[in-house]
C-alpha cells in the first residue's frame, strides 16, 4: 500500500503545486498555458512519430544485417524477425559515401519502412534487364541526392558475390510513365528509385531514378572482404 | 497518409499514437503549409508566370495535335499548324495512300514534334519521305530499336530526323526532331490496304481521329504459377499507356489539323453509286469505271473518320477478283471471291444471343443513343424460338438474367426497360463482361447457334488481355462486334471479331443504326458458310493467309492472300453452306497483275503471327520470324520502324537542346511549379534549374531508347517517401511555438511584457 501511495502522493503534490501556480494567473495567462500545453502535446506527438519512422528504418537494418548473415550462410528466406513477411535478397553498398543497406524482397509499403525493396516485376541484379530497387528519399535512399555520375555501386546477392555497377545517369520521371523497360535482354542494369524532389514534405508523382550499368571484369579481392560500411575503399 | 496506413497495419501498438495526430492533422498541416510557403516565397520571386506557356500532359488533349516536348516530365507545349493531305489511289480492291503532313514550329527555339495518327487496321506502311526545303530524304526500314537509336543520335547531333513507329496496328506515331524556329518540315508516308466488301458494297475507311482510350488501372491479383504455389502479382494491363495516349484537345479550344483529300477510284468494273456517309464529297466520273473524289468543302478537320462506299452497276459486279504480283521469283496472289447467294431453303436454327453493351463514359452522348437503338432493334428482331441475355458494363457490370431466357413478351419488356435506362458513365473494364458473355451453360448444344453481340466504341488499351480471353473461352460462341461512334477502335473490334470467328460492323452515326444493324441481324439470321477450305493445284504448296479461313456470312466475300512458286492450275474452294457442300473452281492463270500484293500478303502474315502470339510460348522465336518478314517486305510493324535522317546538321553546333533551352519551353521560374507539383511547395535549396536541366539532358543521352521488341513498358514505380520529415517538421514547429509562448508568458509575469499592455487604457 505504501509503495503505491508514495508515487500517488508525489503526483498529488505535483498537481497541487501546479494548481497553486495556475491560481496565481489571470484568465488570459491561463489560456496561454493551455495553448502551450496543446502545442507541446502536438509537437511531441508529431516529432515522436516522425522520429519513430526514422528509428524504425535504422534499427530494422541492424536486424536485417543479421538475417543477411544467415542468408549468406545459406539460409533461404531468412526472416529478420519471426513475424516478418519479408526477407533480405541483396546488400547494396555505396562505397564513396560509405552507405549500405539490406535490400528486401518486396517494394511494398510495409517492407520499405524497414529497408529498400526490390521491385518484384523487375529481374534480380545480375540478370539481364533493369533491376529496380526502391526506397524512401528520407530514409534509406536519402543518399541518392549525393550520388554522382560514374560512382560505383555494389550489389551482393545471396551467393555472396559482389557485382559492381557504375552510375550512368539520372532521370526524373512520372511514377506511371517511368520508361523503365525492366525485361530488356542485354547487360544487367540497375535503377535506384526514390521520390523527387528531395526534401519535399509530401509525396507526389515524380520519381528520381539513378541508372547504373554493370561493370565488366573481375571484382577486386579487397572488395570481397569488405565488411562494414565506409571501410575505406575507393576514394 | 499512405505511410500511416502501412504502419498501422504492421504495428498495432502505434494506433493510439496515430489518433491524436489525425485529429490535429488539419491544424498542423496548415502550420506546415504556412511555413513552407514562407520559405518558398523567395524562390518564386524570380518566376515569370505571365509568360509561362500552357502545358499539356499526354492525357489532356483530344485531337491529333503536334506536340513540342517541354522538359523531362512528359509535358508538352501544343504547337498548332499541322496539316495533312491524303492522296489515295484505288485499283481493283487495293488502296494505296500517300499521307503528307506539314509540321511547323511556332516557337523561337529548336523543337521536336510528335504526331499520333490513326490508319486503317489492315494498312501496310512501307514508305517515309521527308522534305526539307527542296530536298527529299527517304526513310529506311530498320529494326525498331535500331531506328530509335538512329533517330536519337541524329536528334542529339542537331540533324533533322523523322521516325515512324507502330503503336498499335492501326495507330502510328511520327516524331520529327530539330524543327528550326518558324520552320516547316513536310513528312510523307505511304501505305496500302485492301478494300472491304460487304453485301455488294465496297467500303474504305480512313481513320482521322484517335479516340482517347480508357486504360484500365493496374490490378493486383493472385497468380498461381505452379499448382499449390500462390504469389501476388500486380499486372498492368496497358504497359505502354504513356505511348498510346494522345493529347486531347478540349472541344472548346477550336479544331485543329485540317485534312484535304484526293481519291482516284478505279475498281475495275462499271461504277454504281459513290457515297460518303459522314463527309460531303465531290465526285467527277471518268468514264464508266473510274472516278475522282475530293472533299466538297476543300478541307475538313480531323475529327471524324472518313468513309467512302461504292457499288458496282447492277450486273457489273465481279464474282471473283484475282490479282497477282511477282517479286523475287515468287508469285503473290490476292483473291476476293463472292460466294453464291445463300438460299434460306431450310428452317433456320434458333439462336442463343448474348448482347453486351458498353455504357462507359467514352460512349456518352450520341454513341450511347446509337448503341441503345441498335440493341433495341436487335431485340425487336428476335424470334420466339430464340433465347437471349443482356450484359452491360462500364467499370462495373450487370447481367440482366442469370442465364439466357426465352424471347417472350415478358422477358423482352424487361429487357427494353433495362436498355432504355442505360446511361453512359465510368471507365471501360471490358474483360469481366467479355468473360461473362463467353460463359456457355450448354456447350454441347448444336441445335442452337450461340452468338455474342458486342456494342462498344472499343476505347480500351488492354487489347491483348481481351484477345487472350476470347481465344481461351470461345467454344461454340461467335463474337460479332458493333463499333459505335465516330472513331471506334477498329483494330480491336475487327481483330476481336476475327478471333471470335464473327464479323465487325461499324455504325458511324445515328442515321445508320437501322441499316447497319439490319444488315447484321439479317446476316446472323441466315446460315453461315463454315469449314471453308482451299485446295491448291498440284504440288504448289502455297502459304496462304488468313489460315484457317473464317466462317462466312451472307454478303461477305472470301478474301485471301497466298505466296507460291508459280501461278498455274485451278484453285478450288470448298465449304459447308448450311449443311450442304459447296465448291468453286478458279483458274489461277486468269489473275490480273497488280502492285503491292506481296506487301499485302506480308501484312496478313504479320497480322496472323501477331494473332497467335498469345498462344505461343517461345516469344523470341516468334518475334524473330515476324521481324524477318517485316524487314524483308519493308513494312512498319511492332518490331520495325521507318527512320529518315538529314545528313547535314541544321541546328547550329553548341546551340540549345530541345528540352533545355527553348525559351518557350522552359522559361525560368516555371520549373519550380512544375517540379514541386501543385499541392505543396517544397523547401530545398538544392533544386535549381540547372539540376533539372541536367536531368533532362541525361535523359536524352543515357536512358536506353524505349525499344519495343518485347513489350514497350514503363514499370510503374511505387512511392519513395515517408511522412517522417513532415511530421518532424510539424512537431518541431509546434514545440518552438510552445517555447515562444512560454517565454512570452514568463517575460510578462516578470513585468517585461509589451509596453502597450502595461499602459493604462
Amino acid at each position: 500500500m505504501s509503495k503505491a501511495a508514495r508515487p500517488a502522493g508525489r503526483l498529488a503534490r505535483l498537481v497541487g503545486r501546479a494548481r497553486r501556480a495556475l491560481a496565481g494567473l489571470n484568465l488570459s495567462e491561463r489560456l496561454a498555458v493551455a495553448v502551450i500545453a496543446f502545442f507541446v502535446l502536438v509537437g511531441c506527438a508529431f516529432l515522436g512519430h516522425g522520429l519513430y519512422i526514422k528509428a524504425k528504418a535504422e534499427l530494422a537494418q541492424i536486424l536485417l544485417e543479421r538475417a543477411w548473415t544467415r542468408t549468406l550462410a545459406g539460409a533461404p528466406h531468412a526472416r529478420p524477425w519471426t513475424w516478418a513477411d519479408m526477407w533480405p535478397v541483396a546488400r547494396l553498398d555505396m562505397p564513396r559515401l560509405g552507405r549500405s543497406a539490406i535490400v528486401l524482397n518486396a517494394a511494398s509499403g510495409e517492407a520499405m519502412a524497414f529497408g529498400p525493396g526490390h521491385l518484384q516485376r523487375s529481374p534480380l541484379p545480375g540478370q539481364a534487364g533493369i533491376s529496380v530497387i526502391v526506397a524512401h528519399r528520407d530514409t534509406h535512399f536519402a543518399f541518392l541526392k549525393h550520388v554522382r555520375p560514374k560512382d560505383i555501386l555494389r550489389i551482393t546477392l545471396a551467393d555472396g558475390r559482389p557485382r559492381r555497377y557504375r552510375v550512368s545517369g539520372f532521370e526524373v520521371v512520372e511514377a506511371d510513365a517511368s520508361g523503365i523497360e525492366a525485361h530488356v535482354p542485354g547487360p544487367s542494369k540497375l535503377a535506384l528509385v526514390t521520390c523527387w524532389p528531395f526534401g519535399a514534405l509530401s509525396g507526389g508523382s515524380l520519381r528520381y531514378v539513378v541508372h547504373a550499368e554493370a561493370e565488366p571484369g573481375p571484382v577486386r579481392s579487397a572488395e570481397i572482404r569488405w565488411r562494414t560500411p565506409g571501410e575505406g575503399l575507393s576514394p | 497518409m499512405s505511410s500511416f496506413a502501412a504502419i498501422s497495419a504492421t504495428d498495432p501498438e502505434t494506433r493510439p499514437l496515430i489518433r491524436p495526430i489525425t485529429v490535429l492533422n488539419a491544424l498542423a498541416v496548415l502550420a506546415g503549409l504556412l511555413l513552407a510557403a514562407l520559405m518558398a516565397a523567395p524562390l518564386r520571386a524570380g518566376a515569370e508566370p505571365a509568360r509561362a506557356p500552357r502545358l499539356v500532359a499526354l492525357s489532356q488533349v483530344n485531337y491529333g495535335a503536334l506536340l513540342l516536348q517541354a522538359g523531362p516530365q512528359g509535358k508538352y507545349v501544343e504547337a498548332p499548324l499541322v496539316a495533312s493531305d491524303i492522296d489515295i489511289k484505288i485499283t481493283g480492291i487495293i488502296a494505296r495512300a500517300v499521307i503528307t503532313q506539314r509540321f511547323r514550329n511556332p516557337a523561337k527555339g529548336w523543337a521536336e514534334g510528335k504526331y499520333v495518327f490513326p490508319l486503317p487496321d489492315n494498312a501496310a506502311v512501307d514508305t517515309l519521305k521527308m522534305m526539307i526545303g527542296k530536298r527529299f530524304i527517304e526513310g529506311r526500314l530498320k529494326e525498331r530499336r535500331e531506328a530509335k537509336i538512329i533517330y536519337e543520335k541524329a536528334k542529339a547531333a542537331g540533324k533533322k530526323a523523322a521516325l515512324v513507329e507502330q503503336e498499335r496496328p492501326n495507330m502510328f506515331t511520327n516524331s520529327v526532331a530539330n524543327i528550326g524556329p518558324g520552320e516547316t518540315v513536310v513528312v510523307q508516308l505511304e501505305y496500302q490496304h485492301e478494300i472491304r466488301q460487304d453485301g455488294g458494297e465496297y467500303r474504305m475507311r480512313v481513320p482521322l481521329v484517335v479516340a482517347p482510350r480508357y486504360l484500365p488501372k493496374p490490378v493486383m491479383h493472385l497468380a498461381a504459377h505452379r499448382p499449390g504455389e500462390m504469389t501476388v502479382a500486380i499486372s498492368d494491363p496497358v504497359p505502354d499507356a504513356g505511348r498510346i495516349s494522345p493529347p486531347v484537345q478540349h472541344p472548346a479550344k477550336g479544331k485543329r489539323n485540317p485534312v484535304s483529300m484526293n481519291i482516284h477510284l478505279a475498281p475495275g468494273f462499271a461504277l454504281g453509286e459513290i457515297k460518303s456517309p459522314h463527309h460531303k464529297i465531290a465526285v467527277r466520273r471518268e468514264g464508266s469505271d473510274a472516278a475522282l473524289i475530293g472533299l466538297a468543302d476543300g478541307e475538313v478537320w480531323a475529327e471524324r473518320d472518313f468513309e467512302l462506299t461504292w457499288t458496282a452497276r447492277p450486273g457489273a459486279a465481279p464474282d471473283a477478283t484475282l490479282f497477282r504480283e511477282t517479286v523475287d521469283g515468287q508469285t503473290y496472289l490476292l483473291a476476293m471471291i463472292n460466294p453464291p447467294a445463300m438460299t434460306d431453303g431450310q428452317p433456320l436454327k434458333p439462336r442463343e444471343m448474348v448482347f453486351v453493351i458498353d455504357n462507359s463514359g467514352s460512349m456518352s452522348g450520341q454513341s450511347m443513343r446509337q448503341a441503345r437503338e441498335g440493341l433495341l432493334y436487335a431485340l425487336s428482331r428476335l424470334k420466339p424460338a430464340d433465347s437471349f441475355n443482356i450484359i452491360r458494363f462500364d467499370d462495373t457490370m450487370d447481367q440482366l438474367f442469370a442465364d439466357a431466357v426465352a424471347a417472350n413478351d415478358a422477358n423482352l419488356t424487361k429487357a427494353r426497360a433495362f436498355v432504355a435506362g442505360l446511361e453512359a458513365n465510368g471507365g471501360t473494364e471490358m474483360l469481366p463482361a467479355l468473360k461473362a458473355a463467353l460463359i456457355d451453360a450448354r456447350p454441347g448444344d448444336t441445335g442452337r447457334l450461340r452468338q455474342v453481340i458486342f456494342l462498344t466504341d472499343g476505347a480500351i488499351g488492354n487489347e491483348s488481355q481481351l484477345f487472350a480471353a476470347i481465344q481461351a473461352g470461345l467454344g461454340r460462341s461467335r463474337i460479332f462486334t458493333v463499333g459505335i461512334g465516330s472513331a471506334p477502335n477498329s483494330f480491336f473490334m475487327s481483330r476481336a471479331a476475327t478471333y471470335g470467328r464473327g464479323s465487325f460492323t461499324h455504325i458511324g452515326q445515328t442515321s445508320e443504326v437501322k441499316t447497319r444493324m439490319a444488315a447484321l441481324v439479317r446476316k446472323l439470321e441466315q446460315p453461315a458458310m463454315t469449314d471453308l477450305r482451299v485446295n491448291w493445284p498440284g504440288s504448289a504448296d502455297p502459304e496462304s493467309w488468313p489460315n484457317p479461313l473464317p466462317d462466312l456470312y451472307a454478303g461477305e466475300p472470301i478474301v485471301l492472300t497466298a505466296r507460291m512458286d508459280k501461278l498455274a492450275g485451278d484453285m478450288e474452294l470448298s465449304g459447308d453452306l448450311a449443311g450442304r457442300p459447296w465448291s468453286l473452281k478458279l483458274a489461277l492463270g486468269s489473275a490480273e497483275s497488280g502492285t503491292g500484293i506481296a506487301r499485302l500478303w506480308a501484312r496478313r502474315k504479320i497480322m496472323a503471327l501477331e494473332g497467335i502470339r498469345y498462344q505461343t510460348r517461345d516469344w523470341k522465336a516468334h518475334d524473330a520470324a515476324l521481324l524477318a518478314i517485316a524487314l524483308k517486305y519493308g513494312l512498319v510493324s511492332r518490331l520495325t520502324s521507318l527512320v529518315a535522317v538529314d545528313v547535314t546538321p541544321s541546328r547550329p553546333k553548341g546551340a540549345e537542346l530541345i528540352s533545355a533551352d527553348v525559351p518557350l519551353n522552359l522559361p525560368a521560374g516555371w520549373n519550380f511549379e512544375k517540379v514541386f507539383g501543385e499541392d505543396l511547395p517544397a523547401i530545398d535549396e538544392e533544386i535549381s534549374p540547372t539540376s533539372i536541366r541536367e536531368a533532362a539532358l541525361i535523359k536524352t543521352t543515357d536512358t536506353p531508347p524505349v525499344a519495343a521488341n518485347q513489350k514497350p513498358k514503363g514499370l510503374p514505380l511505387p512511392a519513395g517517401a515517408t511522412e517522417a520529415d513532415l511530421q518532424i517538421m510539424v512537431g518541431l514547429i509546434a514545440l518552438m511555438m510552445a517555447a515562444l509562448l512560454l517565454l512570452m508568458l514568463v517575460l510578462r509575469r516578470r513585468g517585461f511584457g509589451p509596453a502597450d499592455e502595461r499602459r493604462p487604457a
